[in-house]
């Protein structure tokens, strides 16, 4: 038999039953659109730090940096005289705010614009005057013309430049202009000017952010070091702009850990929906294989049948991932700059390679899980013609095996995320195995389910009900797949849900125990950030004070995190909760003077500490590099490379920092915090920069900001969960077309058609309730995996998991509203059927 | 029935099946229709039981019209006053015997004093009261179908209809399944209308119709249901 009839045959098929087919094309689409849209941000994410911080760096092979992030521009000049190296740049980068350009955050960068021609061609406008002119003259900055365009500002227009409150008021002295667009994105970023008009305006004194070099050959890089003082280091560009790169990979990971499971979805969708057309057509198959078509004609047939929906639904997928990537872009950089590093340039990138991945994506997995329902469907036998309950028949006999095989899948799952190696491709496969050994546990589970629920009376509540249950059990073939399905989307439900509610928990006892105090007082000044002692003792004694806990912080080098903060108490109120310990807490302190340090999770995982008795790490000091020993990691959610915490003589002699740049007040429960921080305002002198806030607002933006890391986790949720309902409407309407026989001889014997659409929504009730039921334990398992693998592989910290009555009872009535959902459409239908017609399905 | 049009769209087409058709199927007998396949014999028990409506013209059954009646209306006159039998038997499969004998009492809401102990006499009747806790996918086509003759019992209709009822079954068993609806149907009183193209009917029937030329017409007797002796 001709395969071109044999195609056409299934897709005039298909052509018939339309809804069903443009539901399959929309859920094929809305999975790929995920994988696009998740890949569009990471490769967005790549191509703004690239832009923000790469394109800025230039040609330059090595840096040379300091202790605490700046060096004296001394080091520069020896540099050139006593080494003679000319291919050096004196360079100040550093983040500012501009509040006529919306706020935007950019880069200031300070240059020397007659050592910048081996690094950087700063593209410059024909109608600006000369660079350096303008640079060495009065404090003139330059903005890219789109900035210049957009918000109405021409050379000599005034620009204010805001850094940790301190506002400067520069001119706009020329425009950074450039015909390539490339360029043109990265200049959106940087506010340029000279060296000493950035010292100026960041109160730098004579120092310097960086030297970049470029050193060829490299081997002079030990000599440089060598003659380098004590706390400025010579390090590689590529190394560097690497470690800092990192910090948001595994984040980035995580969400494609999400996108894949909004694609797992897509797996079991398109699964369902070719198995519910493949047995739907048994007859057909049946009637074409009497008739003489091959098992292997059969096969194609379907497959290329699949493979037409998949090229559809991917190329759609493609088209609206690229819609939704443009909210995810932006999403994501926000998070990143939140949380990792300030991204000046947000781009939103469109790669090519990303668009073949969801192409790609899209037709393979339709392509596999169109594999075993084609497989089945050229099994048909022509004998088979009527009896559709022969396949039925033999998948009832396989339940005990398929239980086996999950179990033992469950347990290959769990060995390998146990005991493998922490990679993302080990999770991702661990994570499918248990979704799909767990899939395969479904037929049995819900037969025993179901005659659990008649035998404890469900029979009393009716013919319907029981009609209902029996419908279940009846066609498992297919209601298993179906109640699998929304059992695995359930699942995730409960799995995204425990799992930001938990890590919220843990936010609000993490925000309690370390910021808890009731007022804080801190320094907004970056550059001499110490609070006058003064002022630090009147607060203390200020009425209704009962507990201080006062401090420093300060932002240092690392090779390997770029930057850290750390952190030496005065006075401490804070709760640490410890994950690992050198020593028993009661000796935490002893160490603490005796120069240990304690450190953040995510510091640990940074600086690759192993958590174990004698773990140490080296820091760059003002000293040069130190080992410090560790005596313990602590629970924190700091972000960006982590902190470190020390004893105040410690900070002192290796950093040069024994000041206090922060307090917390901790008030009698009688005193409210307003009049307390209006007593501070009074005290604080005019032009000092000190910010005096409440702890709730605080704890409000802590919250707000931990909140948008996971809006995008919530909208891939909102996504997998479309997928999932898309793939749950269609197998339902294919489960009750099948019942349109039935319905016909109900109705003939005179059931109402209200009745009919009762049987059918106490049907999809009983698939949602037993899904939901069997979505808890595996949604639990997935909160273990996701808070104490994936997570914690994404962000470094761990947080206890807290899996509530409530969040299980609501993915169960979640679960059984969306079946009810999935099928009033149905049911509605099947109340108007055609009795005579219906008879007529033979 | 009185004057009855029905015709069908077919592929864009109507299609005529009955033109001004009038008969009259006394209470108390068997009438036996027979035709070609397609002439419209199904349609009419359709039209009959009120499960399709004539284009034009009037339905009775005793004093009800059934065809001024609502879908509602028409779907509990079934309910209560009309049993059917199918050639494929038509039984809920994942019913038991027994609760497929009494689906439409419980439908009705009718209570269990009333309608168990018909439904078990008339299960003993027909030999499977032992076998009422089976599922039908059990039990053979002959026995399928004497589930199907007590199911179009129990609710102690005034009208039998019966579509081919020995249509997918041996010869043999199709004659002792027409034995024991013709004397079930007797017994009970009760008004039995068939299809069928068994020529063998007709020694069951009180009176024989042909659907023909879109018609209906008598057929002459004698015929040798057990009542002619």
């Amino acid at each position: 038999m001709g395969s071109r009839t044999l195609i056409r045959t299934c897709l005039r098929h298909s052509r018939r039953h339309l809804l069903r087919t443009l539901l399959l094309i929309f859920g094929i689409a809305m999975g790929v659109a995920g994988v696009v849209a998740i890949d569009m941000a990471k490769t967005s994410v790549e191509k703004s730090f690239e832009m923000s911080t790469t394109a800025l760096v230039s040609r330059a092979t090595h840096q040379i940096v300091g202790a605490r992030l700046e060096i004296p521009q001394s080091v520069f000049k020896k540099l050139r005289t006593r080494l003679g190296i000319h291919r050096s740049a004196p360079v100040i980068s550093r983040h500012v705010t501009l509040p006529e350009l919306d706020d935007r955050i950019m880069t200031l960068m300070g240059v020397d614009p007659f050592s910048e021609s081996h690094f950087r061609h700063l593209p410059l406008g024909t109608d600006n005057r000369d660079l350096s002119a303008v640079m060495t003259g009065s404090t003139g900055v330059f903005i890219a013309r789109s900035h210049a365009g957009r918000f109405g500002l021409d050379i000599g227009s005034p620009l204010t430049i805001s850094l940790g409150g301190r506002n400067t008021t520069v001119t706009v002295a020329g425009i950074l202009d450039s015909r390539d667009k490339a360029v043109e994105q990265m200049l959106e970023g940087l506010v340029v000017t000279d060296i000493s008009a950035a010292q100026e305006i960041l109160d730098m004194d004579d120092h310097i952010t960086r030297i970049d070099l470029i050193l060829d050959p490299k081997d002079l890089a030990e000599e440089i070091q060598d003659r380098l003082p004590e706390g400025v280091f010579l390090v590689e560009t590529d190394q560097q702009n690497h470690a800092v790169r990192g910090l948001s990979r595994s984040f980035e990971n995580s969400l494609t850990a999400f996108s894949m499971l909004a694609l797992f979805m897509g797996i079991f969708l398109i699964y369902n929906t070719v198995s519910f057309s493949v047995s739907r057509r048994h007859r057909l198959h049946a009637i074409l294989r009497a008739l003489g078509a091959t098992r292997s004609g059969i096969f194609f047939t379907v497959m290329a049948e699949v493979m037409v929906y998949a090229v559809i639904g991917s190329i759609l997928g493609v088209l609206l991932g690229i819609l939704m990537g443009k909210g995810a872009v932006q999403a994501v950089i926000a998070t990143v700059s939140e949380m990792y590093f300030t991204l000046t340039v947000g781009q939103t990138d469109i790669a090519g390679i990303t668009l073949a991945k969801g192409l790609l994506a899209g037709i393979l997995t339709s392509l596999i899980a169109g594999l075993f329902p084609a497989l089945g469907a050229a099994g048909t036998r022509p004998v088979s013609l009527m009896h559709k309950s022969v396949s039925e028949l033999r998948f009832q006999k396989m339940i005990p095996g398929l239980f086996v095989a999950g179990l033992v899948i469950l347990t290959a799952a769990a060995l390998l995320m146990r005991t493998g190696p922490a990679r993302a491709g080990y999770d991702f496969t661990g994570l499918f195995m248990i979704f799909f050994g767990a899939a395969l546990l479904t037929p049995l589970i819900i037969r025993v389910l179901v005659r659990t629920l008649l035998a404890a009376g469900a029979r009393l509540l009716g013919i319907m009900v029981t009609m209902a249950l029996r419908n279940i059990t009846r066609s498992l073939r297919q209601t298993s797949v179906l109640m699998a399905s929304l059992m695995v989307v359930t699942s995730v439900y409960i799995g995204i849900e425990v799992m930001t509610g938990s890590f919220r928990q843990s936010i609000v006892q993490w925000v309690d125990d370390h910021i808890g105090g009731h007022v804080h007082v801190s320094s907004a000044d970056e550059r001499h950030p110490a609070l006058d002692p003064e002022l630090v003792a009147r607060i203390r004694q200020l009425p209704g004070v009962t507990a201080v806990s006062a401090y420093n912080i300060h932002p240092v080098f690392s090779r390997a995190a770029g930057k850290v903060h750390l952190f030496s108490y005065e006075s401490n109120q804070s709760v640490m909760r410890w994950s690992w310990t050198a020593a028993p807490e009661t000796e935490l302190a002893a160490l603490l003077e005796n120069g240990w340090i304690f450190v953040s999770e995510i510091f640990a995982r940074q600086h690759q500490v192993v958590p174990e008795p004698g773990a140490a790490v080296v820091l760059e000091t003002r000293q040069g590099p130190v080992s410090f020993q560790i005596a313990g990691i602590f629970r924190d959610f700091f972000m960006g490379g982590g902190r470190v915490v020390m004893s105040r003589p410690t900070m002192a002699r290796y950093w040069g920092h024994d000041d206090i740049t922060s307090m917390q007040l901790f008030l009698a429960s009688d005193t409210p915090a307003e009049p307390v921080m209006d007593a501070i305002q009074e005290m604080i002198p005019p032009g000092a920069l000190i910010q005096v806030r409440a702890g709730a607002e605080i704890k409000q933006s802590i919250l707000a900001v931990f909140d948008n890391t996971f809006i995008i986790t919530s909208a891939l949720q909102v996504l997998t969960a479309m997928v999932a309902l898309t793939g749950i409407l269609n197998a339902v309407m294919a489960l009750l077309l099948e019942r349109t026989r039935e319905i016909g001889i109900l109705r003939a014997c005179g059931t109402l058609p209200g009745q009919v659409r009762q049987l059918l929504i106490y049907e999809c009730f009983f698939y949602g309730l037993i899904a939901g039921i069997m979505a808890i334990p595996l949604g639990a398992i997935l909160s273990w995996i996701l808070i104490h693998v994936i997570n914690q592989r994404a962000f470094g910290w761990t947080y206890d998991m807290v899996l509530t009555p409530g969040v299980m009872v609501q993915a169960v009535v979640l679960s059984s509203a969306a079946a009810l959902a999935a099928g009033i459409f149905p049911a509605l239908a099947a109340g108007r059927t055609q009795i005579s017609e219906a008879l007529h399905m033979e | 029935m009185q004057e009855i049009n029905k015709s069908f769209d077919d592929s864009g087409r109507r299609r005529k099946i009955f033109c001004s058709t009038s008969a009259r199927f006394p209470s108390g007998s068997v009438s036996v229709i027979m035709g070609k396949s397609g002439v419209g014999k199904s349609s009419l028990l359709n039209l009959i039981s009120g499960i399709d409506l004539p284009d034009s013209g009037h339905l009775r059954v005793g004093d009800h019209c059934i065809s001024a009646m609502t879908d509602t209306q028409r779907t509990l006159f079934r309910r209560r006053h009309i049993g059917f039998i199918y050639q494929f038997f038509n039984l809920i499969p994942v019913l038991t015997v027994l609760e497929n004998v009494i689906l439409i009492a419980e439908l009705d809401r009718v209570s269990q004093k009333k309608y168990l102990p018909r439904a078990q006499t008339l299960l003993e009747q027909v030999g499977l009261w032992d076998r009422r806790g089976d599922f039908p996918e059990t039990l053979s086509g002959g026995e399928q179908q004497r589930v199907a003759i007590v199911r179009a019992l129990v609710n102690d209709p005034d009208l039998v209809l019966a579509d081919e009822p020995t249509g997918n079954l041996d010869q043999d068993t199709g004659k002792k399944i027409m034995e024991m609806i013709s004397s079930l149907v007797r017994d009970q009183r009760k008004t039995l209308i068939m299809v069928t193209h068994s020529p063998d009917a007709a020694a069951w029937a009180d009176q024989m119709f042909a659907v023909a030329d879109c018609d209906l017409a008598a057929m002459d007797g004698p015929f040798h249901g057990p009542s002619h002796g």
